[in-house]
């Protein structure tokens, strides 16, 4: 054989040794195992840490938010749903709202990183995430959560009528969802929920009696313009006019406010109103809310209807109806934006709810409740408010 | 030339083209001997695989033994599990907390366009015969919420006469025939024995095409990692016996996870017992997907 010849089949043979060695170096002994792929690389994949960790994981530590949970209805809303013989888990546990998974938990730097995290090799671009990503901050200020709980349940046209939605606008406007309802167990009942009602602007949890907004002192001579009909110490002289001792200052405030701006009309109330300063609306509310409040009591078998009536239609959600709140006594609001409604005169009551149903008050809320109640209804509750103590 | 000459001039030249080619061609059978003789583990026994289950170049003795060994994963065996999912259109609510739970189970990055699951909003407004459509990426929704990382329709339908409405979740369908597992250069992508199609990120090298490749657009580019970023069905919670992260959370049990080797499981019952259909049939790509409540615009 020429010499060329043989040079170029060394030169081949080399070559094909070169490949077959580098072949056998860099592939790795699982390519090609089960297919065009590395298969240790499934076993690796696989190896991740699950961080969703479940509700069960939560319960360890947050006794008191996992009893809440498990009572109510978003628990029971996790029932297991037999449709056509499929079972379907539905219904939000903790994850689902605390976005942040338990195993991001307590802090993310406590858990192993992940497999993909670890092999990062080409950083194209770095990537910044914002401060407000979504589990940073596993608790939810009660400010973030209207924009939590209309995730799921603000009104849209493409949500299936079977979900719970709410028209923001006309249910509780700008009040906080948590003000009425705890998320842990959001049906209104405030015998299973026994939380104090909120700061509206801080999320922070205030006691009732925390807000004091004028100086009671300077309110007395104010008040002494109201004395012809409110009485001195703001019990009125007419049951039909209601009386204001012990009454939220905070209500009284925008009361007054509302019949100045005459986004709520009442001759009287509008004429007294308009000669009034923010300030003299402060302190004049800060007298009355003061000032001794008793039992006008009402009608004692109406009253007793009434009780019945007032936990069914929900009042107890905001006035604390029958005492259900564990925090505050009976008919006592839970905000200072809502009126105390014990030993209110059931006359005024009863002229505030019709006047709520037939559209010449309106609210939010109260418009939309008065107009489930019958005329009797009406009459029995406000016996019962009138009848429960204020103190 | 005659043919006399032929003969004279191949009598002439020491080595004639035709003998080269042949030396060559010999040449090259030895060296494809020796490829056979030393590479081992990878006998040239392409013509020996019996079914098309079997990898490149492997034969059926090799097949056998890799059933027969599957990936060490503890108390898993990818032999016995053919995985599946159920999307029942009419119980979506459109809360994105599938979208959120995923990218925090899976570290994906945060903003509203880079996802491994999301959801769709389908609206016929009356008179119309076609879909608007928007998914949390839309810009609206993205300033409605106030943040790219929230995740939020918005109510920009209040007051619009609305014929129908309905929310489609969407995420990678693991498809039997994958595009993206076709094009892959590297063999970074590849479709695993009980379903899921993942991804090796340590062999990709970022090139995107399976990003192209999908019809369902459900591959991104992960710009952190610098790989390709696709849903696997959670499969490091599957082969721990969990669900997958979207279907944990889906608070109104839209999605529906399990074994199609259970005939029990819940997804083998929501196939059964539900008029199932899968996005874009006619792709070919058969995806193991199954939705329930799909119209004629969902794509």
């Amino acid at each position: 054989m020429p010499k060329h010849i043989v040079r170029l089949l060394a030169l081949v043979a080399v070559f094909a040794i070169i490949a077959i060695a580098a072949k056998e170096f860099l592939i790795p002994a699982s390519f090609y195992q089960y297919g065009h792929y590395r298969g240790a690389a499934v076993a690796e994949i696989a190896s991740k840490i699950p961080k969703l960790d479940g509700s069960a994981s939560c319960q360890s530590c947050h006794k008191e938010a996992y009893a809440e949970w498990v009572t109510g209805i978003h628990r029971k809303a996790t029932r297991n749903d037999v449709v056509q013989g499929l079972v379907i888990k539905n219904g939000p546990n903790c994850e689902v709202c605390h976005t942040g998974p338990a195993g991001n938990h307590p802090s993310k730097e406590a858990m192993p990183l992940s497999i993909e995290d670890r092999v990062t090799t080409i950083t194209h671009k770095h990537i910044i995430h914002p401060a407000d990503v979504p589990g940073r901050n596993l608790m939810l200020a009660a400010k973030d959560m209207q924009s939590v709980c209309l995730a799921c349940h603000e009104k849209l046209e493409a949500r299936p009528k079977a979900q719970p939605q709410i028209a923001v606008d006309s249910h509780g406007g700008q009040e906080l969802c948590t003000t009425c309802h705890n998320p842990h167990s959001p049906r209104v009942n405030f015998a299973a929920v026994p939380r104090p009602p909120y700061d509206s602007i801080t999320g922070n949890a205030i006691p009732v009696s925390a807000f004091k907004p004028g100086d009671a002192g300077a309110g007395k001579s104010v008040a002494a313009a109201c004395a012809g009909c409110h009485g001195n110490a703001g019990m009125s002289v007419n049951p039909e006019w209601p009386n204001l001792a012990g009454q939220h200052a905070g209500y009284l405030v925008s009361s007054l406010k509302a019949f100045k701006s005459g986004t709520r009309k009442n001759d009287m109330m509008s004429g007294m109103a308009a000669g009034l300063s923010d300030a003299d609306m402060r302190n004049v509310a800060a007298y009355f809310s003061k000032a001794g409040c008793g039992v006008t009591w009402g009608d004692k078998a109406k009253a007793l209807l009434g009780k019945a009536k007032v936990a069914e239609a929900g009042c107890a959600a905001c006035h604390n109806a029958g005492g259900l709140r564990a925090a505050g006594a009976a008919g006592i609001s839970a905000s200072q934006a809502w009126p105390n409604l014990a030993g209110q005169n059931a006359g005024y009551l009863g002229v505030a709810l019709k006047a709520f149903k037939d559209g010449s008050r309106e609210h939010a809320v109260m418009s939309s409740v008065a107009k489930t109640l019958s005329d009797s209804d009406i009459d029995n509750q406000s016996a019962y408010f009138a009848s429960v103590s204020c103190r | 030339m005659t043919i006399q000459d032929k003969k004279l001039e191949a009598q002439e030249v020491p080595l004639s083209r035709r003998r080269f080619l042949g030396l060559l061609g010999k040449g090259a059978a030895c060296a494809g001997a020796i490829v056979g003789a030393v590479g081992a583990g990878s006998a040239l026994g392409a013509a020996e695989a019996g079914s098309g289950k079997h990898a490149y170049q492997q034969n059926d003795k090799q097949y056998a033994e890799a059933v027969n060994d599957p990936p060490k994963i503890p108390e898993y065996n990818w032999n016995d599990h053919q995985w599946a999912m159920g999307v029942d259109t009419t119980r979506c609510i459109g809360c994105l907390r599938c979208m959120e739970a995923c990218k925090m189970e899976n570290s994906v990055q945060m903003d509203a366009n880079h996802n491994r699951t999301w959801v769709e909003r389908y609206v016929y407004l009356e008179g119309s015969n076609t879909a608007l459509i928007d998914s949390q990426a839309d810009p609206k929704n993205i300033a409605n919420a106030g943040s790219e990382t929230k995740f939020r329709f918005d109510n920009r339908y209040k007051d619009a006469k609305v014929e129908k409405a309905f929310f489609v979740a969407k995420l990678c369908n693991q498809c039997e025939h994958p595009s993206c597992v076709e094009v892959c250069p590297t063999g970074a992508t590849f479709k695993s024995k009980d379903g899921p199609v993942l991804i090796d990120t340590t062999y990709c090298i970022g090139c995107q095409y399976c990003v192209q490749a999908c019809p369902y657009g459900a591959r991104s580019f992960n710009e952190s990692r610098g790989t390709a970023e696709k849903c696997n069905w959670c499969y490091h919670r599957i082969t721990k016996g969990l669900n997958p992260a979207c279907v944990e959370v889906c608070p109104t049990g839209s999605r529906v996870f399990g074994d199609r080797n259970d005939p029990e499981s819940p997804v083998s019952l929501f196939i059964r017992n539900n008029h199932v259909q899968v996005l874009k049939p006619e792709m070919g790509n058969a995806p193991n997907v199954f939705y329930v409540g799909l119209d004629k615009e969902v794509v």
